[in-house]
């Protein structure tokens, strides 16, 4: 299908992003983390955001999903689509149970206490917590903690769904399992961005990639192509730093 | 987001915030009412055993738990508020909620705690010698008015915390001068000059609210309501335009909770 006939949900026009930091007392900084990125995200494709740390990877999910306004540039959204970040453990208080903090986890993420007490059944289930469930979360190891969050995040709905460094939750066995429930999610009628440092999970799930480097997109297209050009910037910059 | 979608987790956020703080004590719940009783021992040993004046000290303790019992509500509520969107940094920079659920669970929490206080109240002035009256019904206006109060000072504390962080060390500092300007051991009623009486009771809308416990508490007369209603629209005025101010600028608060 051309570009043209498909729906865009989300576009990012000429957007640039710079926070002000302070260093010391009266002394700040400029710190420029997106510029002038330009792109199209179309209705039920996964586009895939690769890149090293710190150029801005999440920074581009919080525009995408309202929580940041860019510096310039526009964010167009399509009229009545909402597009939300899935979130690991939303601020879990330790001195609740995983119950409470998923019923709170899922009003915060837009759905009425109704619904929420809804859900936490196929969560308690879903996440294998069995009795821990009623625990205070501060007795939680950290994967349990990720199992709660990930089962809690994957079950509420949204138009476009903004993925951040999911899938490297819990154990092996847990694992796999959540990359199931995510690639069935994916197959789906689902609009997403995928961040991810694995390339496997991206070139299995994604349809499109975009290489993020310092700020700007470095290249973007069919996935393998991408990630091929991505490596191969890595190991110049490793040969660089032998020689 | 729906209001009552709002209301709803404003409410959910309350109780969760009740529920981790009893979570955290041995003595949990029970401290809703140790504290206000602990708060009286202490007047109790000061003010009847150590500075002890004769007839008037029992008197004393009753006027100085009435605007304390009040005074803590405000002032612990509205530091709490202030902080409250910054300290949720993490939850800030995930998802895009309204900003003022921060500080509207802190206000709200503590409304649900303060109640019991207010109850420990009355058993104390019934201790006391001062039974429930007809005019007690003044107390449904006031502390409306004064919960409309302290919404407006929690919403602006935690846009101005969140605009520079400073405000955090000089919001209590703040407190500490109206606990000494507010008439909370003294009456103002006993400045030699009314017109200053007056003066304090425009400029410092917290002393007038305290005074109006008192009135209809202590003495059961109505408070002065054309200065009830004022204080009443100052405050809805001004949470409007908090308000309308966190909606505009929810991103900016955001950008400057994150970085």
């Amino acid at each position: 299908m051309a570009d043209t006939d498909r729906k865009v949900m989300l576009e990012l026009d000429d957007v640039s992003i710079s926070f002000h930091t302070s260093k010391g007392t009266f002394d700040r900084g400029l710190h420029q983390v997106l510029r002038s990125v330009s792109f199209k995200l179309y209705e039920n494709e996964t586009l895939g955001i690769i890149g090293r740390n710190g150029v801005g990877k999440t920074t581009m999910l919080r525009i995408m999903a309202g929580i940041l306004a860019p510096s310039s540039g526009r964010v167009i959204k399509h009229p009545g689509k909402a597009a939300s970040l899935l979130t690991i453990g939303l601020g879990h208080k330790g001195d609740l149970s995983g119950r409470d903090n998923a019923l709170l986890s899922a009003m915060l993420q837009g759905a009425s206490k109704k619904e929420a007490l809804g859900y936490l059944e196929d969560i308690k289930a879903f996440s294998e917590l069995g009795d821990s469930f009623e625990e205070p979360v501060k007795t939680y190891s950290s994967g349990m903690k990720s199992r709660l969050g990930f089962t809690t995040a994957l079950l509420t709905h949204v138009d476009v769904l903004l993925v951040d460094e999911i899938l490297s939750v819990g154990d092996a066995e847990f694992r796999v399992k959540a990359e199931q429930a995510m690639k069935q999610r994916l197959s789906g009628e689902q609009t997403v961005v995928f961040v991810s440092h694995s390339d496997k999970q991206v070139s299995e799930l994604c349809s499109r990639v975009i290489w993020i480097d310092k700020g700007r997109i470095a290249a973007a297209g069919d996935p393998d192509e991408v990630l091929e050009k991505y490596q191969e910037s890595i190991r110049a910059a490793k040969r660089k730093k032998k020689a | 987001m729906t209001l009552s979608k709002y209301f709803g987790l404003v409410d959910v956020q309350a109780r969760m915030l009740l529920k981790a703080d009893s979570a955290k004590y041995k003595l949990g719940i029970l401290w809703w009412f140790l504290e206000p009783l602990l708060w009286v021992t202490v007047f109790y040993i000061v003010f009847n055993m150590i500075l002890d004046s004769g007839r008037r000290s029992g008197d004393f303790i009753v006027f100085l738990a009435t605007g304390k019992f009040a005074f803590i509500w405000f002032s612990k509520t509205v530091i709490q508020a202030s902080g409250s969107i910054v300290s949720s940094e993490g939850l800030i920079g995930k998802i895009d909620t309204p900003k003022s659920l921060f500080p509207m669970s802190a206000i709200q929490q503590s409304l649900y705690r303060q109640s019991t206080v207010y109850i420990v109240l009355v058993f104390f002035l019934m201790l006391g010698g001062i039974m429930p009256d007809k005019a007690w019904v003044w107390m449904v206006p006031v502390l409306v008015v004064f919960y409309l109060m302290i919404v407006a000072c929690g919403l602006i504390g935690a846009c101005l915390v969140c605009i520079l962080r400073d405000f955090q060390k000089i919001i209590p500092l703040f407190m500490t001068f109206l606990m000494f300007t507010s008439g909370l051991f003294w009456d103002p009623h006993q400045i030699a000059s009314p017109a200053k009486t007056e003066l304090l009771f425009t400029v410092n809308p917290l002393a007038f609210i305290l005074d109006a416990h008192r009135q209809v508490l202590l003495y059961n007369t109505a408070p002065d309501l054309f200065h009830l209603v004022t204080i009443g629209l100052g405050s809805v005025v001004l949470v409007c335009l908090a308000l309308l101010y966190m909606r505009r600028y929810s991103q900016y608060l955001a950008l400057r909770v994150l970085t």
